[in-house]
C-alpha cells in the first residue's frame, strides 16, 4: 500500500475511532431532533382537531358533499365539517365539546356572502379557508372541472428573472433558513477538521517524530496524507450531519406538506459544494501552515483563530445582507475568500446572482486554496525540524 | 561498494559553518563511530546523509547511489531528538511507524510483537506512550530503528537514558546486527562505548574532520611516547632515551625522549639482560585522544 494511504488511514481512524468524536458527531443531530420533537409535540398538542358545524339558513347547501381530503401530514389533519339542522342543536354540540365552532350561513348568502361564526375560542385560519372552499366547491359543482379547479386554487405565482434560470417561489421563506443551516454545519466541520489538523501538525513537532518520518517517506506524501486524513474527519462529520438533515427534511416533508414548495434545487447544492470545498481545503492548508510555524499547540490555536473567525463574519452582518443582497457589503464579502463560502449561498437564496460574480468568487476561492497549499508545503518543509523555534512568514516566502 | 560515501560536503546555516568539506566512507558490515563534541556538526552530517537537508556543496552516496524512497525502507535511524507519538498506545505507535518502513500489516504486527518481547515491553503494549518511562521510550525507539531489518542502521547516542542492563543488551544487539552483515553508524561522545564497539571512526570538530581511520591505527598514531614495563627485578636508574620513569602499581611507566621508539628501548633492556615480565606500548585511551584533538584543533587533510 502506498505510504500516503498508511498516513491517511492512521490520521483518519485515530480521530474517528475516538469516543469524543463519535459523541460530537451524534450529539448535534440528537440535540436538533430533541428540539424539533419538543416543538412538534407542543404544536400537535395545542392543535384542535374537533369538527366544525354549520347551519344552512340560505337553503343553498342542502345536499353538499364532504370535501375530499387534500392536505395530509403526520400532524395536520383536516377538520371535518358537519351540518346541523338548527342553531340549538349546534349550540348543544358546542357546549358538549363535540365541535369546536359552528358557522351560520345567512339567508341572504347568495347576495352578500354573509356567514356568522360562533365559537368559544379562536379558530385556526386554515379552518376558515377550508370552510369557504367547501362552500365554493358546492356552488361550482356543475361548472367545468378545469375552471372549477382554477377558481378554487387561484394563480400559482412564480418569480423569474430575465438573465438566468433562477426562480423564486412566492411561498418560500425556507430556502434562506437552509442556506444558514448549511453554513453553520460547514463552519462546525471546518472547525473540527482545522482543529484536528492543527493538532496533528503541531504534535509532530512537539513529539519530535519528524526525523523518523522523513527517513521513512517523502514530505509530500506525509503532508498530503495528514491533510487529507484530517480533512476527511471533517467531511465525515459534514456528510453525516447533512445526511441527518436530509432524513429530518424527509420527515418534515411528510409532517408539513407545505414545505414541498421550497425552491431549492441542484443549482443551490452545486453552488454550495463549489464554495465549501475550496474553502475547506484553504482553511486546512492554512492550519497546516500555522501548525508548522508555531512551536506549541496553545500558540498555534491562538493564531488559528485568526483564520477560522472571519468565516463567521457574514453572520454578524446578516441583517444588512438580507436587506440589500446586492449591496457593496454583500458583494465585497462574496469576493473575500474567507467570507465567500457563507455569503454566496445566502445571497443565492435572496437574489439573482450574476454569473460573473459566482465565477469570480469561486475562482478567487480556488486560487486562495492553491496558494494556501503552496504556502503550507513550504512552511511544513522548513518548519518541521525547527524544534522550539518559530518560523516567520518572511522565511517561508524567501526564495531558495 | 561503500554503504555510505560522503564526499566533501559543506553546509552553512546563516553565519555558522555547520559542516565544512567533510569526507568519509562507511564500509558494509562494520560498526562505524561518528564522534565529536556537542555542536561539532555530527547531527547535520547525518541529516545530510539521510537527505533531510541538502548540502550546499559536495555529495553523498548511500547504499550505492542517491537516496530514494525504496532505500528508506532499508535504513533504520535513531535520531538524537527522540520522538514518539505520545497520545496513542505503544502497540499502535510501533505498528504505524513499522508500516511506514514498508512492512505489510501482518508482518509489522508479528515483528513488533517479537521485538517488544525481546525488549521487555510486551506487557506495556496497551499503555499510552506518554505513560512509559524514559528508558522504555528509548527501547521503543530502538525497536522502530530495527524492526524492518534494515541494511544500514544510523543511531545517535544509543545508550542515553539506558541502565547498565539495557546498555549491555543494546551492545549485544548491535554486535549481533553487525555479525549478520548490517552496517552500523554510531554517533556518540561516549568514548568507552566507541572503543568497545567500533571498528573505524571519524572525529568531527567545528564541522571539520579531525581524525579518520581504524580505531587501532588511530590509537597507535597517538601512542609511542610511553611504555609500560614490568621487570622481574629492579630497573636501572638510567635508561638511554628515557626522559622520566614513574612507578605504576607493580611496574613502571617510561616516558620516552623525542625520536626514541619503544623498539629501541626494548632492544636496550634485552641487551642489558634485564628480565621482563611485561613490555607494552601504552596506547592512549580514545578519551585522551579526543580531548587532545578537540583542544588542539588540528585538522586532518
Amino acid at each position: 500500500m502506498n505510504k500516503f494511504w498508511i498516513v491517511f488511514s492512521h490520521e483518519y481512524l485515530r480521530h474517528v475511532k475516538r469516543k469524543r468524536f463519535i459523541l460530537g458527531l451524534i450529539s448535534i443531530p440528537l440535540f436538533m431532533a430533541v428540539i424539533m420533537g419538543v416543538s412538534i409535540l407542543a404544536a400537535a398538542l395545542s392543535e384542535d382537531n374537533r369538527p366544525v358545524g354549520f347551519i344552512d339558513q340560505s337553503g343553498l347547501f342542502k345536499d353538499a358533499q364532504p370535501q375530499p381530503a387534500k392536505r395530509s401530514g403526520l400532524f395536520v389533519t383536516q377538520v371535518k365539517i358537519v351540518p346541523f339542522a338548527n342553531e340549538t342543536e349546534a349550540r348543544n354540540a358546542l357546549d358538549d365539546g363535540e365541535i369546536q365552532a359552528f358557522y351560520i350561513i345567512q339567508p341572504d348568502y347568495y347576495a352578500t356572502g354573509n356567514v356568522k361564526m360562533i365559537a368559544q375560542d379562536s379558530v385556526d385560519s386554515n379552518i376558515h379557508r377550508d370552510f369557504s372552499e367547501y362552500l365554493l366547491a358546492h356552488l361550482l359543482k356543475n361548472e367545468n372541472p378545469t375552471i372549477r379547479t382554477r377558481i378554487l386554487e387561484g394563480p400559482e405565482l412564480v418569480l423569474r428573472t430575465f438573465d438566468s434560470d433562477q426562480q423564486f417561489n412566492s411561498r418560500n421563506p425556507f430556502g434562506f433558513l437552509i442556506a444558514i443551516f448549511s453554513g453553520v454545519i460547514f463552519m462546525l466541520a471546518v472547525n473540527t477538521s482545522g482543529g484536528y489538523l492543527l493538532q496533528a501538525v503541531v504534535e509532530e513537532k512537539e513529539n519530535r517524530t519528524m526525523e523518523v518520518i522523513l527517513t521513512s517517506l517523502s514530505t509530500d506524501q506525509f503532508m498530503a496524507g495528514k491533510i487529507f486524513g484530517n480533512l476527511s474527519v471533517g467531511l465525515t462529520q459534514l456528510l453525516f450531519w447533512l445526511l441527518m438533515a436530509g432524513v429530518a427534511a424527509l420527515f418534515a416533508l411528510r409532517a408539513f406538506p407545505d414545505l414541498r414548495d421550497v425552491g431549492i434545487g441542484f443549482s443551490f447544492f452545486s453552488l454550495m459544494a463549489l464554495t465549501f470545498l475550496p474553502a475547506f481545503v484553504m482553511i486546512a492548508a492554512l492550519m497546516t501552515m500555522v501548525g508548522s510555524t508555531a512551536t506549541e499547540s496553545r500558540e498555534a490555536q491562538q493564531i488559528a483563530g485568526l483564520f477560522s473567525l472571519p468565516i463567521a463574519i457574514p453572520f454578524w452582518f446578516i441583517a444588512a445582507i438580507m436587506e440589500n443582497p446586492n449591496g457593496p457589503l454583500a458583494i465585497g464579502f462574496s469576493f473575500f475568500p474567507f467570507t465567500a463560502p457563507m455569503t454566496l449561498p445566502l445571497r443565492s437564496m435572496l437574489t439573482n446572482l450574476p454569473a460573473w460574480q459566482v465565477g469570480l468568487s469561486i475562482g478567487i476561492l480556488i486560487l486562495a486554496a492553491a496558494a494556501s497549499i503552496w504556502l503550507a508545503s513550504r512552511a511544513f518543509r522548513l518548519g518541521m525540524l525547527r524544534y522550539g523555534k518559530k518560523l516567520t512568514l518572511a522565511e517561508i516566502l524567501r526564495p531558495r | 561498494m561503500s554503504s555510505i560515501k560522503v564526499n566533501q560536503i559543506s553546509k552553512r546555516f546563516g553565519n555558522q559553518q555547520a559542516v565544512d568539506r567533510v569526507s568519509f566512507e562507511v564500509e558494509p558490515g562494520e560498526i562505524f563511530g561518528l564522534l565529536g563534541p556537542n555542536g561539532a556538526g555530527k547531527t547535520t552530517s547525518i541529516r545530510i546523509i539521510l537527505d533531510i537537508f541538502k548540502p550546499d556543496s559536495g555529495e553523498v552516496e548511500i547504499l550505492g547511489g542517491k537516496m530514494t524512497d525504496e532505500k528508506k525502507n532499508q535504513i533504520g535511524y535513531l535520531p538524537e531528538e527522540r520522538g514518539l507519538y505520545q497520545d496513542i498506545t505503544l502497540e499502535v505507535c510501533l505498528n504505524y511507524l513499522a508500516r511506514l518502513k514498508g512492512l505489510k500489516p501482518a508482518e509489522a504486527a508479528a515483528r513488533v510483537e517479537q521485538m517488544m518481547k525481546r525488549f521487555d515491553l510486551y506487557d506495556h503494549r496497551k499503555k499510552k506512550v506518554k505513560e512509559l518511562s524514559k528508558g522504555m521510550q528509548q527501547k521503543a525507539q530502538l525497536i522502530i530503528t530495527l524492526v524492518h531489518d534494515p541494511q544500514l542502521v544510523i543511531i545517535d547516542e544509543p545508550f542515553s537514558a539506558l541502565d547498565p542492563v539495557n546498555t549491555q543488551m543494546v551492545k549485544d544487539l548491535l554486535r549481533e546486527e553487525r555479525d549478520k552483515g548490517k552496517t552500523i553508524v554510531m554517533c556518540t561522545h561516549q568514548m568507552h562505548q566507541v572503543e568497545e564497539l567500533c571498528d573505524r571512526l571519524v572525529l568531527i570538530n567545528h564541522g571539520k574532520v579531525m581524525l579518520y581511520g581504524k580505531l587501532s591505527d588511530i590509537r597507535r598514531q597517538y601512542s609511542g611516547q610511553e611504555v609500560i614495563v614490568h621487570p622481574l627485578n629492579e630497573l636501572p636508574a638510567q635508561i638511554p632515551g628515557v626522559s622520566r620513569i614513574d612507578r605504576d602499581n607493580s611496574g613502571y611507566i617510561l616516558h620516552l625522549a623525542d625520536q626514541t621508539t619503544p623498539q629501541a628501548i626494548l632492544k636496550n633492556l634485552v641487551e642489558q639482560g634485564i628480565p621482563l615480565e611485561r613490555f607494552e606500548v601504552a596506547l592512549p585511551t580514545l578519551d585522551e585522544i579526543f580531548i587532545q584533538v578537540v583542544t588542539s584543533r588540528g585538522e586532518v587533510s
